[in-house]
């Protein structure tokens, strides 16, 4: 079924989008957030891609990087909060 | 089966562009936080969804399904909580918009407390 | 520190024990009738270790709380009917919003607003709830003078200030919050 692999490459396009935002952005909570963004959108590709090889491996995959995204976004908003 | 899988997955595709080009179009971090909020709700779950339907329906593997609807529940746990640290972070750091909120109660009491 | 209590350490345990059943897949076997003992008994063993260690994280009050099967079930109804119909409109709102050509159509601002609620399970589900819908974002949660107030940024301000803001955000979401936790 072909258009699980349509849909990864449209979400890895959506993702190289953001790169803009992360590249422009005026702040570091900008930053913060478009690279939060780009995780997710990278999981759900990991996701596509997974259940169109038929390969589960890549599903541990995305749950490692969403776990590392989540922890990453949270220490940055530490430490611009000033409590690191 | 399957067109109903590809409309779930034409759904999240949907929202994760409209996430983008309102995080792409948003004129300050707050309102950019709301369209990230976009990308992490119905952006994830038409996928989460329709990758289970599709991984029971054709393979028949139940360990991979269990496995997508734990990233799902992970998204809908963590998504609030960066969002909800992000922006008070952003707000303390300083960050204010360009053109100035309608209402500001929040930082009123914070100059009440200083 | 807190003593940790005996309930609240089984509860965690429990929770612990169901949730590494789920995510190893022993629980498909277990249905099968293929299931080992002793990969069983492992995994009780860490889950009671780990319960050992976190109980205190996260149980504070009442322990078997969420083990009343009327108050799950009217969690998942809330979760799968009403809270995924406001989430579904709101979605919508905000997406027509990003993709309008020409001027960008907002009007931003950070309002407070009273909550009802009590217990800490409330509170924080609440404000999950709204953060979770896009369009409003959760800042802060404050305690003054008895009443707990939350702040909220708000994409599209239309109504200033106390209760009109907080019907018009949480109207129904705080009524069936309540009647799941208290």
């Amino acid at each position: 079924m072909s258009e699980l692999m349509f849909g990864a490459i449209c979400f890895v396009v959506l993702a190289l989008c953001l790169i803009i935002r992360l590249i422009k952005g005026p702040t570091a909570a900008d930053r913060a957030i478009s690279a939060d963004c780009i995780d997710i959108l990278a999981d759900m590709a990991l996701i596509l891609y997974a259940l169109y090889t038929g390969r589960g491996i890549f599903l541990d995959i995305a749950l490692v990087t969403a776990i590392l995204g989540f922890i990453g976004t949270v220490i940055i908003a530490r430490y611009l909060e000033g409590r690191l | 089966m399957r067109i109903a899988i590809d409309i779930l997955i034409l759904i999240s595709l949907f929202f994760a562009v409209a996430g983008t080009v309102g995080l792409l179009r948003m004129p300050d971090i707050f309102t950019r936080m709301q369209s990230s909020t976009n990308i992490g709700t119905l952006g994830v779950l038409g996928v989460i969804i329709g990758g289970t339907m599709y991984a029971i329906w054709q393979y028949s593997d139940y360990t991979m399904a269990v496995k997508i609807i734990i990233l799902g529940l992970f998204y809908m746990i963590t998504t609030p909580i960066s969002g909800h640290a992000l922006t008070k972070a952003a707000y303390r750091h300083g960050y204010r918009p360009k053109e100035d909120f309608v209402v500001d109660s929040y930082g009123e009491d914070l100059e009440d407390d200083d | 520190m807190k003593k940790t209590k005996f309930a609240a350490f089984l509860s965690t345990a429990i929770v612990c024990y169901l949730f590494w059943l789920v995510l190893t897949g022993q629980i498909i076997s277990i249905f099968r009738g293929g299931a080992s003992a002793s990969v069983l008994i492992a995994g009780g063993a860490v889950s009671v270790l780990v319960a050992l260690f976190s109980a205190r994280f996260f149980i504070h009050d009442k322990a078997f709380f969420m083990f009343n099967p009327v108050r799950l079930f009217i969690m998942l109804f809330y979760l799968f009917f009403i809270f995924a119909w406001e989430l579904i409109k709101a979605n919508w709102d905000v997406a027509r919003r990003a993709l309008r050509p020409g001027k960008l159509k907002i009007n931003p601002g950070i309002v407070k607003v009273p909550t009802g609620l009590k217990s800490e399970y409330a509170l924080s589900m609440l404000a999950n709830s709204i953060t979770l819908t896009p369009g409003t974002i959760t800042m802060d949660i404050a305690d003054q003078d008895d009443k707990t107030y939350c702040y909220i940024h708000w994409i599209d301000v239309t109504a200033e200030n106390g209760e009109p803001a907080g019907d018009a955000i949480k109207g129904t979401l705080e009524k069936w919050i309540r009647r799941i936790w208290e």
